[in-house]
């Protein structure tokens, strides 16, 4: 063993380090390793919770998934829910980050203000937003008539059925997620726009360069790191979303939020055919770690440069 | 997940027969506080002295000897609401009466299957539990219950005829009886008394009429529609629909169609009749527009307050409408909408798990008995019993609502009773909703569920 062939204070060292981690690397064993070999296991047998006999079957849950539409469905979901929250999420976040970068008054309130609902689980987030998005009785519905008859507009507000509707359900969901998560990439860009020196900002206006010129030729190649980041933690967050449908709509209307992670929650829990839902977990642990792979040589080829 | 735990525990057999005597402790916490510690060897003794008091206590005190050994009885449910109550009140009477302790736990519905399937998985099942009868055969498939024939025919006084043969047959699965229903939940009509008289729909002694044909209820319905400040909408209804996924199954029935074939292996949801009764309810809000569209609109909530006149809900809505103060409200049958006489129910099954060691099946047996026999305490929570004996007392008479939806239980229908039925509840329960918001026709819409309902009943 390697550890053997160390010197003495060396491998008392090495020893040392390895008690350090032990903790968190029996943890990580028994509730993260074990798991996903064993996932992958189950995935490859007919495996109801209550069954005696839980069959081998090979494949057969991976191939049944290749003909399933609701997965299907369900993937481009996940897509769709993607597309509405990466890149308006983050030009959101941007865009807070930028204003409080022009050293404001009271900034740090600002931030906390914009911050807050980080911190918040899913669970009361989606409950307050089911508040707010209620046809009936949401807030959302009372501004909008407010303004509509405040503007004089022609005829009746039609309440909009925010998360009644197949067309509006998915992007009302969106909506809630980019509230509730743009104060945390908000942070990582002003963060990364402190990091910018100032000198190059004098120079450029120095040389006559426009507000958007300063922008688009300094601040956005210089917080390339940041934004990298931003994007792939949030596409990857986004693939995994369950919670919002979970709670508010319950992957309705029409199946219009019916999203991978809640697709094999329905199937493992509420139908218990642990073998398919393992198989959902498998293929959607691929698509995800090759997002993570994409991150991991977007934020390496930086590091040559 | 709530543990029921609030109720004063139950006086055990022992307790009883010596209520003066404080229990004794086998922590000793008398002896610690004194500073005075026995030696070992008297200690023991003097523990086993009190162990045997309490055994004999136990043995000659009660008037029920014999129950002593036996710990407790425990038992799952999902009575959360004021059915819950109900629930226990008849489980302390039996607590009282028989001096079995029962541990009651009430579980949320909406993780009761999860906690419940792992149970029975892996250990931790109760010693019985409720199981709703659209969900027996799904669970049987697997062997998890105790079949209950050979209690049952021991039991040479159970009256098997007492029940209504078409709930008892809820409880069978593959020719054995693994549940014992406790109950019915029929949909019903529930109506508002007072729209009813204001829009005149009375009959000859000036009482409200409920509709009980197709006919009448769509004049009742358009009667009852309302728009009352003119501006075009309206603000009151006459019907809506609250549960779509029961009242479909309502209207497909009386109309002859049913969700799957009766071999239970083919989908048969699209098939004319369905369609035809699905294509009635689009009619219902679209054509005849007395009924709201089910889209943002919260269709009970809008019959408790009197903004919609008629709803068909099910029987277990009972505690909702009583507590809506100056609501004046009734129940009748569901009219008929189609040829066929049927209303959808559900029914709350009393089961065993396999592997009960004998003696203990037989008192668990005993309490399942008691719970059937006290049935219509049980009613007074919003169900209805399934014994002949008790349907017809007069003190179920005087259930109102209960008692008019008692009238249909020959007719109930269930979900299908296939294994698979869990599995293809969300695929019409699409199908319905994109039928009524108007997303997709009937036909269509049923077409599709059907299909992907077929693929589920394909796959072993």
């Amino acid at each position: 063993m390697k550890l053997l062939a160390l010197p003495a204070h060396r491998r008392h060292e090495a020893l040392v380090g390895y008690l350090f981690i032990a903790p968190y690397l029996v943890l990580f064993v028994v509730f993260v390793l074990v798991p996903v070999v064993w996932g992958f296991f189950i995935s490859l047998h007919n495996w109801h919770v209550l069954g005696e006999q839980k069959p081998f079957v090979g494949f057969a849950n991976y191939r049944a998934l290749l003909r399933d539409d609701l997965f299907g469905i369900a993937l481009l979901n996940t897509g769709y829910f993607a597309l509405l929250t990466v890149i308006p999420g983050n030009v959101v976040s941007l865009l807070l980050a930028l204003g409080l970068n022009a050293r404001i008054r009271g900034e740090n309130v600002y931030k906390a203000i914009f911050y807050l609902p980080v911190i918040l689980s899913v669970a009361v987030v989606a409950i307050i937003w089911r508040w707010m998005y209620s046809t009936e009785f949401g807030l959302l519905n009372y501004y909008l008539k407010v303004l509509w008859q405040f503007l004089h507009l022609p005829g009746d507000f039609q309440p909009i059925p925010w998360l009644n509707s197949p067309q509006s359900a998915m992007p009302s969901l969106a909506l809630m997620s980019i509230w509730w998560g743009a104060g945390g990439s908000m942070l990582i860009y002003l963060a990364g726009l402190r990091g910018i020196p100032e000198e190059y900002y004098e120079a450029a206006r120095i040389d006559g360069a426009s507000t958007w010129g300063r922008f688009r030729h300094i601040t956005l190649p210089l917080l390339k790191p940041s934004l990298l980041f931003c994007l792939v933690m949030s596409l990857i967050g986004s693939s995994q979303v369950f919670g919002q449908s979970y709670i508010l709509t319950g992957g309705g209307p029409h199946y219009s939020t019916l999203t991978v992670v809640l697709y094999m929650y329905q199937t493992g829990f509420s139908l218990y055919r642990m073998g398919y839902a393992c198989a959902v977990a498998y293929v959607m642990f691929v698509i995800v770690l090759g997002f993570t792979l994409l991150q991991f040589r977007l934020l390496s080829a930086r590091g040559e440069e | 997940m709530r543990w029921r735990k609030p109720h004063p525990r139950p006086l055990s057999c022992e307790e009883r027969g010596a209520p003066s005597r404080t229990p004794p402790s086998f922590a000793g916490k008398g002896e610690r506080a004194s500073g005075f510690v026995l030696p070992p060897a008297p200690k023991m003794l003097l523990l086993m002295l009190c162990l045997a008091c309490l055994l004999l206590t136990g043995c000659f005190s009660g008037k029920h000897s014999g129950n002593a050994v036996i710990a407790e009885i425990r038992f799952w449910n999902g009575f959360t609401g004021p059915d819950g109550a109900t629930m226990e009140k008849i489980v302390k009477q039996f607590e009282r009466e028989t001096g079995i302790r029962v541990k009651m736990q009430i579980i949320p519905w909406g993780t009761y299957y999860d906690k419940l399937v792992l149970g029975l998985a892996y250990g931790g099942a109760p010693d019985v539990f409720i199981c709703h009868a659209n969900r027996i055969a799904e669970f049987a498939r697997y062997g998890v219950f105790r079949p209950l024939d050979d209690l049952i025919d021991a039991d040479k006084g159970f009256p098997v005829d007492d029940f209504l043969p078409n709930i008892w047959q809820a409880g069978k699965y593959e020719g054995q009886q693994v549940g014992l229903p406790l109950d019915c939940h029929p949909q019903g009509l529930y109506y508002n008394l007072k729209l009813f008289r204001e829009a005149g729909i009375v009959d000859a002694q000036g009482n409200p009429k409920p509709p009980e044909t197709w006919e009448e209820f769509l004049d009742a319905a358009s009667r009852l529609t309302k728009d009352k400040d003119g501006d075009g909408r309206p603000d009151q209804w006459g019907f809506a629909f609250t549960w779509l996924r029961t009242n479909w199954i309502t209207f497909i029935s009386q109309h002859g169609g049913s969700i799957l074939s009766p071999d239970l292996k083919r989908a048969a949801l699209a098939e004319p009749p369905a369609v035809k009764a699905t294509q009635q309810m689009c009619d219902i809000i679209y054509r005849y527009r007395v009924a709201p569209k089910p889209e943002g609109f919260d269709s009970w909530m809008g019959f408790r307050q009197g903004r919609v006149a008629m709803a068909i809900e099910g029987i277990y809505m009972l505690s909702s409408v009583e507590e809506q103060k100056g609501l004046e409200y009734a129940g009748a049958p569901v009219p008929s909408f189609g040829p066929k006489r049927a209303v959808w129910g559900g029914s709350h099954m009393l089961c065993m798990p396999k592997n009960l060691p004998p003696e203990r099946a037989q008192l668990v047996w005993r309490f399942m008995r008691y719970l059937s026999e006290h049935s219509l305490d049980w009613a007074e929570g919003g169900q209805v019993p399934v014994r002949r004996s008790l349907l017809n007392q007069p003190r179920f008479r005087q259930m109102r609502v209960q008692y008019a939806f008692a009238k249909q239980l020959p007719y109930v229908v269930f979900e299908p009773a296939s294994h698979k039925s869990t599995e293809i509840m969300p695929f019409y329960d699409a199908a319905i909703e994109a039928a009524l918001l108007g997303i997709k026709t009937p036909q269509d819409a049923l077409n599709e569920a059907a299909r992907r309902i077929q693929q589920v009943l394909d796959r072993p």
